[in-house]
Parts: structure tokens; sequence; C-alpha cells
């Protein structure tokens, strides 16, 4: 069906030319290099989440050094052109730089800064025409054809627009686009789950230069005359318009937005103040009552009310692997003045399932957080199957095998449980991504591979009935299961459970000790901090005892209960430790 | 020496505004969360309301001030009540929700009064204080004296009064602000009008100096936007302190450059957030698992 509709729009566009007069031809081309660069801002605001507010400068980057190469340096178009693109994606690099240290509104006025910069630039130097610009850039040679006519400039626009929104359409919804979506979403998680954050928010930056370069060549070969007022604020906000119009997150809704609103700003040219005032209150009605956009409005929600979990199918068994898997040896860690960690020393062995448990602040998740490079310590070291992997990345650790959940359930709230599992089965490391471009069918492949792994992952989770719910539709006891799912995805060797059972209710709790079991019998090893004693005193083969970030007890279940320290450490209760009902009081 | 010296009390004088500009964004900021994109154009909303008012009716321009600050609360309350349902939501919608109504502003401003612009005449036309050779023209001094009022008032607002602590309490925690019986969308609201306040101020401050036109707020803002960031977002001492380190760096940049000058200030910054993105006193945040 959407492959219908895409032919059949594809040949409505092939034939528009037929209908249309000179001046609207010239109208329909400008249009065109706005979706180009619409779909660039897409990629990277809707789909990677990084306020880009430079796109208009690196289209002005892409557009300008055609301009100088063809007049100034007597290169031809098309040798001008590749340079440009060139040009435009290393402007993207150096543009996403700041990204890697700060984001949202921190990114979004620098960009806006260097998108300045670069007007301030181009209308001062000689080299670039000063305020002028430059004209007479040479007319696109193409085999004897004439692209100075607006018609036939049309197709070669059409095809470059076809051949790129093609390409947007594949990144993001392959694995790649993913986990773009999901560093939007929540990059902390994102990089538990193995995807590089500082590669992928430079990736969108590229695609961001790229993009820009693209439109801006085509700009060049179609006015073939640059000059500052063209890659303006203002202009980039019309841009930030179309994409919020039709959709951010949604590529066809930004290229709907743009050829809406290109089409708009032409026929109110004259009363150029209305047009703006018209956006302006169009962009504010949209944003609070639409926030999806024109995209939003089309797509429907998958209700997930009343799913039900099937039954968890259990992991064949298979022996753990020799020795030591996870040693911490005297870790340290300090907030400022705060000694959240003191001179911790534990070593889990394969196939264990250790229990850390405290009060509330005694550093547990601090130390999950060192352990799966959230923290670097200040001191200490951590071993994985006897290699160091202190201060390594999320990224490098989950790539490594250690998989994590979290306390207060960290799924990507706009991405379905089904995706929730595909990102953590992708092991790829971003360097992959060359790929897209080189060798795509591969691509295509290794995704059915994953999307077939996730079958079995959902089945095995009887997560079938919620897949394509998104994982806020969902109750709570389901979102925890979706998280233990995703983090097995990730065929770990050591699992990291932050309270995994806080929350739920007693058949849920019996449900997640068969699972957690199971997981164990597969050769994974388990460390799971708890609140719950009598999962702890079931369910764990060795517990370990925190208090103020020190190691008070470690032993045996049962033994540690009655340890005094243990027992003053929970306040002293008539109880050696806290009841269940207790500990919920004490969640939150 | 001279230059230099000229050149600091230049750079002092813009960096009051930019200043003053910053602290509205970061009262804004710190008490809803939201970063207010079409403040810049406030600001311009502001310096044509005064100046057109000065001139009109050649009253004193301490009164056109107060008929500025009146205009801007009242239109910072009407973008408070559009945006309220975005408040302390997703940063990225905020933002382009403000940078609309940053166009609207623009826009209507285009409309009232024309895309020309108009230069403002100085209300206080008298020499310039000679100062071993050093020119400190009188404006300057009324723009800074006015600016660190505006300041104190602030301080004293925030500090002393009943509402200023509430709006302190929302800034820090919305929810046990509202769990401890305050009204957080009147706070909001009164966040909202004191940042158009101080725009005015800052706006009708500008406009003797620069020439008042309705693209000023685009660059105003971007800079008032980049002083608080400098200082530290949402911190006070912060946009003060920010405000006059971009000022500064305007001016130097300016003399040394000369029409480069803006290239040279937004690489400088960029570099300089990179290096240190939390500014001079925002507190590092800590990624919390």
């Amino acid at each position: 069906m959407r492959w219908l509709l895409g032919i059949a729009a594809f040949a409505a566009a092939w034939l528009l030319p037929y209908a249309l007069g000179g001046y609207s031809m010239h109208v329909v081309d400008v249009a065109i290099i706005f979706a180009v660069l619409a779909i660039g801002l897409g990629l990277t605001m809707g789909v990677a989440g990084q306020i880009n507010l430079a796109q208009v400068a690196f289209f002005g980057v892409g557009a300008y050094a055609v301009a100088i190469l063809t007049t100034g340096a007597g290169l031809g178009f098309w040798t001008a052109s590749v340079l440009a693109l060139v040009a435009a994606v290393v402007a993207g690099l150096l543009a996403g730089i700041p990204a890697l240290r700060m984001q949202s509104h921190y990114l979004g006025i620098v960009t806006l800064g260097l998108a300045l910069a670069f007007i301030n630039w181009v209308t001062n130097a000689h080299v670039a025409g000063r305020a002028e610009g430059i004209s007479d850039i040479p007319v696109p040679p193409m085999f004897g054809i004439d692209l100075s006519s607006a018609y036939l400039f049309y197709y070669v626009e059409l095809i470059v627009f076809v051949v790129f929104l093609a390409l947007a359409l594949f990144v993001t919804h392959s694995p790649l686009g993913r986990r773009l979506r999901a560093m939007r979403d929540d990059d902390l998680a994102a990089g538990a789950l193995g995807a590089e954050i500082p590669l992928l928010r430079m990736t969108a930056f590229v695609l961001s230069g790229l993009y820009g370069g693209v439109a801006g060549v085509l700009y060049a070969g179609l006015i073939r005359f640059v000059a500052p007022e063209t890659f303006s604020i203002g202009n980039m906000f019309l841009l930030l318009a179309m994409v919020i119009i039709g959709g951010r997150s949604s590529i066809v809704g930004c290229v709907v937005g743009a050829l809406a609103l290109a089409f708009v700003r032409e026929a109110l040219l004259d009363v150029s103040a209305f047009a703006q005032l018209g956006y302006g209150v169009i962009v504010v009605l949209v944003v609070v009552f639409f926030p999806k956009g024109l995209a939003g409005l089309l797509s429907r929600r998958k209700a997930g009310g009343r799913a039900r979990l099937g039954p968890f199918q259990e992991y064949g068994t298979a022996a753990a692997d020799e020795g030591t898997v996870l040693e911490v040896e005297g870790v340290t860690k300090r907030f400022r003045g705060l000694v959240a960690l003191e001179d911790i020393t534990l070593s889990v062995p394969a196939g264990q399932i250790r229990g850390i448990v405290g009060p509330n602040g005694s550093g547990k998740t601090t130390l999950f957080n060192v352990v799966s490079g959230f923290y670097s310590p200040t001191r200490g070291r951590v071993r994985l199957h006897g290699r160091d992997v202190t201060n390594l990345a999320p990224y490098r650790l989950s790539l490594r095998g250690v998989a994590r959940t979290f306390q207060n359930l960290r799924l990507f709230e706009d991405l379905s449980v089904r995706e929730n599992v595909l990102l953590g089965l992708d092991r790829t490391r971003t360097a992959w991504i060359w790929r897209y471009l080189a060798t795509p069918w591969a691509v295509a492949r290794y995704s059915r591979g994953l999307n077939r792994s996730a079958e079995e992952i959902i089945a095995r989770f009887g997560l079938q009935e919620v897949a394509d719910a998104v994982p806020r539709a969902l109750p709570y006891g389901i979102q925890r299961r979706v998280e233990i799912a995703r983090a097995m995805a990730m065929s770990p060797s050591l699992l990291l459970l932050d309270e995994p059972a806080a929350g739920l209710n007693g058949e849920e709790v019996r449900q997640l000790a068969e699972i957690v079991r199971s997981i164990r019998g597969s050769g994974v090893t388990v460390v799971v901090i708890e609140h719950n004693m009598g999962l702890v005193m079931s369910l764990c083969d060795h517990v370990t005892v925190l208090s103020s970030g020190r190691v008070i007890a470690d032993g045996p279940p049962d033994e540690v209960a009655v340890d005094p320290d243990v027992v003053a450490a929970y306040l002293g209760d008539s109880m050696a430790a806290p009841t269940e009902s207790e500990v919920e009081h004490a969640e939150g | 020496m001279q230059v230099l010296l000229q050149t600091l009390i230049g750079g002092i004088t813009f960096g009051a505004v930019y200043a003053l500009v910053a602290m509205g964004f970061s009262i804004v900021y710190r008490t809803m969360g939201l970063v207010n994109f079409a403040h810049g154009s406030v600001v311009m909303i502001g310096a044509y309301a005064a100046s057109t008012f000065y001139m009109a009716t050649r009253l004193p321009f301490a009164v056109a001030m107060v008929v500025a600050i009146v205009v801007t609360g009242l239109i910072g309350l009407i973008i408070e009540r559009f945006l309220r349902p975005l408040e302390n939501k997703d940063f990225t919608l905020m933002l382009i929700g403000t940078i609309g109504f940053g166009a609207v502003l623009e826009a209507l401003a285009i409309l009232i009064w024309g895309a020309t612009g108009h230069a403002v005449p100085n209300p206080v036309a008298t020499e310039p204080i000679d100062l071993g050779g050093v020119r400190i023209p009188t404006y300057s001094l009324l723009v800074i004296g006015v600016a660190a009022l505006a300041t104190a008032l602030l301080a004293l607002f925030l500090q002393r009064t009943k509402t200023g602590a509430a709006m302190q309490a929302v800034a820090m925690d919305h929810e046990a602000a509202t769990a401890c019986g305050i009204h957080v969308g009147r706070s909001n609201a009164t966040a909202f009008a004191i940042g158009a306040c101080l725009a005015a101020v800052a706006g009708s401050l500008i406009g003797p100096m620069l020439y008042v036109n309705p693209t000023m707020g685009g660059t105003l803002g971007i800079k008032g936007f980049a002083a608080a960031m400098l200082g530290g977002f949402g911190s006070m001492p912060g946009a003060i302190v920010g405000g006059m380190a971009f000022g500064l760096l305007d001016a130097f940049a300016a003399g040394n450059f000369q029409e480069y000058s803006e290239l040279v200030t937004f690489v400088v910054f960029a570099v300089v957030v990179m290096i240190r993105p939390m500014g001079i006193f925002g507190e590092a945040t800590v990624n919390r698992a």
C-alpha cells in the first residue's frame, strides 16, 4: 500500500512540469530544495534529538562552496559540487563537536551562534562576495541537456530528492535509526545498550551537513547566484517551522511540511510580515496542540490497555564459565565531599546469583553505576573476566557482556516493546555504519536477522501481546519484564538487576524469581540489588550488605541476616531484616 | 591603555544590557524550566514601546520606560498563558514554541512600526565626562546605574518578599512547592512578567545605543542567552557576570576584528562553553542512572 502510494506520488511528480507555467516551475524547484533541507533537519533533530539550528549554515556552506570554486577557482560545476559536499559535511562535523559536551537548549544556542558566525563571515569576506554575493555561477553541464531551464533542472532535483529521501527513510528504519531514536529518548540507557553516543551524535551532524550540502549544490545550480540573506536566521526558523508542522520525527511529514510552507511562503511573498505572523501563530498552535505535527494527526496509536503477559519459557541449561566474572577491588567513589562508596571489594564467581542489600543511600546503585561504566571510581579497579575494565564507557562494557536494568525503569518511551528488544540485540559498533552507504543490502539482511531473534526473545518472555505497544501504555509489572528481556537480548555474561521487584505484586515477584533462576541456569552471572528480603533470601546464593558506602557483611543469606552489624544497619529493628511491607513503604 | 579603558567602558555598558537580558532568561528558566527564545523579541518590543512613547510625548525617559515595562509585562503574561501546557515538558517543543512567539512579535512590530526602524535621541544629551583622557558618556553611566538598580530590586524581591520566596521554592522543586500550597501557575506567571519587565528595561536602555528595528531582537536575544549560559543557566549572579563577560568579549572582538567581530565572538563562546558547559556559576549535573 505504502509502495503504491510512493510510486503514484513519483509518477505524479514526473508529470508535474507538463501542468505548470515557468514561474510555478521555479517555485516548485525551490520547494524541493527546502524539502531536502527539511529531511536533513528532521534526521538530526526529530530522529536523533540533536537541536541543530545551524542547518541553514550547512546549506550556505554547500552553495557558497560551489559558487567560490566555480567562479573563483574555475573548477567545473560537478567537481565543485563534490568538494562542496565534503565542505558541508566537514562543517557538520565541526558544528557537531559541541554536541559531545552539551545537549538540548545549550546545543541550540551554540549552533545558532555558529550559524550567525557563518553569516557574519559571508557578509564580510571578499572571497564570498560580501553583501552582494556571488553571481554568474555556471550552468551545470549534463550531456548536452540545458539545465538552465527550470523544467529540465526539475528532473535533476527530483532524482536527487528521491535518492536522498530513500536514504533517509532507510536510515530511520534501520538499526542505526533505531539507535538514534533511542539516543533521543534516553542517552544513558542507549549507552548501556551498546550505542556509542558520541559517534552517534556526530553521525547525526554528518547527515545534517550532507543534506545541507546537497541542498546547497542544488540551489547553486538552480539560482546560479548566492547572497547572505538566503542563509539568514529567519530562513532557519522557517525551516524549523516546516519540520515542526510536518512532524519532526517523521521524514515524510518533514517533506510535506516543507513543500506546504514553501508554497505558502511564495503565495504570501508580497505581504511577508503577515506571512511571518502566520507561521509564528501556526508554530505556536502546533507545538501546544499537535506536538507531533501533521504526521501525528495521521498515525494511529496502538492501545496497550488490557494486554497480558504470556508465560515465561525457560532457557536451556548451560554450564557457566569457570572462574570469577566480576571483581571489584578497593573501589571508592566520592562526589565532591560526599563519600558514596568507601573501599568496596567483592568478587562474584561465574554462575552465581549475588544479592546486594543495604538501607537506602548505602551506595548500591552507585556501585552498579561504577560497574556498568556510568561513573568512574575515584579509586580502585573493576575487572570483568579478569580483565581490567575500570573507566570504560558504558557502551564498551555493554559490548563486553555487561547488561543492566535500572531502578526507575529506563525504557525508550517512544519506541515499541519490540524495538526496545531489538536495540538490545544490535551488537554492532557504530563504525559499522559505512555499510549504510556501501552495502545497504548487507544492512537489510542483518536487520532481518535481528527481527527473527527479537521474535524469539519476545516469545520467551511472553511479550507477544504487547510487542507493538509503547512501554508507557503498559502496566508497571510488564514494563519491568520488558526491561529484563531487553537486557537479556544483549546475550550478556553478567546481568545487573537494580531493584527488579520494586512495584511488583506477589505473583509477579514469584515469576521474577523463576526468570532469574532460569537466566542463571543458562550460564549468566546475576547481581541483583533488592529490598525485598524474602526474594533475596530465597533467590541469592550469596549476599553482600552495604551500609554508608561500606561492605558490612558478606556471606550466604541466612548467615548475613543474623549478623549483628546488619541488624544495626537496619536501625536495630527487632527483626533481623525489614519485612516486605516496610520495604514497600521505603520505596520511592 | 586609553584604548583599552575606552573599550572596557563600552563593553561594560553593553554588558549591563546583556546582563539584564540574561537575567530575564534566567528568572523564567529557573522558575519554570522554560527556555524563552522569544525573550529577544520582547526586548525589541520594549525598545520600540519606550522609544515611540518617548519621541511622541516628550515626557521624561523614565516615564517611557515605565510604559514599556507595562506593555512587555502584559506580553509576558500572554506568552506564559499560551505555553503553560508545555512547562516542565519537552525542551525541544518549548524552544520551538517560544521561537514561534518570537516570530509573531517580530511580525507584529513590522506591521505596527514598519520594517525600517528608527534612531532614538540620547535622553541625557550632555558632554561625556573626561577622566584622564578616557571619555565616559553620561548615558553609559545611566545604563549601568539603571541596570544595577533593577538588579538590586530583583534581588530584594526574590529574597525578602513572600512571592519571591515562593518563586525560589518553585524553582527548586515545583512538585514540592505545590504540596506546600504554592500556586505554581501564578508563580510562573509572575516570573514571566518579571522577565518581560527586565526585557523592557534592557530594550529601552539599548534603544539610544543602537538603531531600533524589528530584527534587533534576534541578535540581542542570542547574545543575552549566550551570556546567561556563560554565567551558568538559571543563576542570577551568573547572569550578571555572564552578561558583563559577553559585553567585554563583544567589545574587544569589535575593537580587534572589526567586521568579523560577530564571528570571533560566537566561535570564542562555543569554545568556552565546550570547555565549561555548566558556565561560571552553574552546577555540575551528575547523570543519575
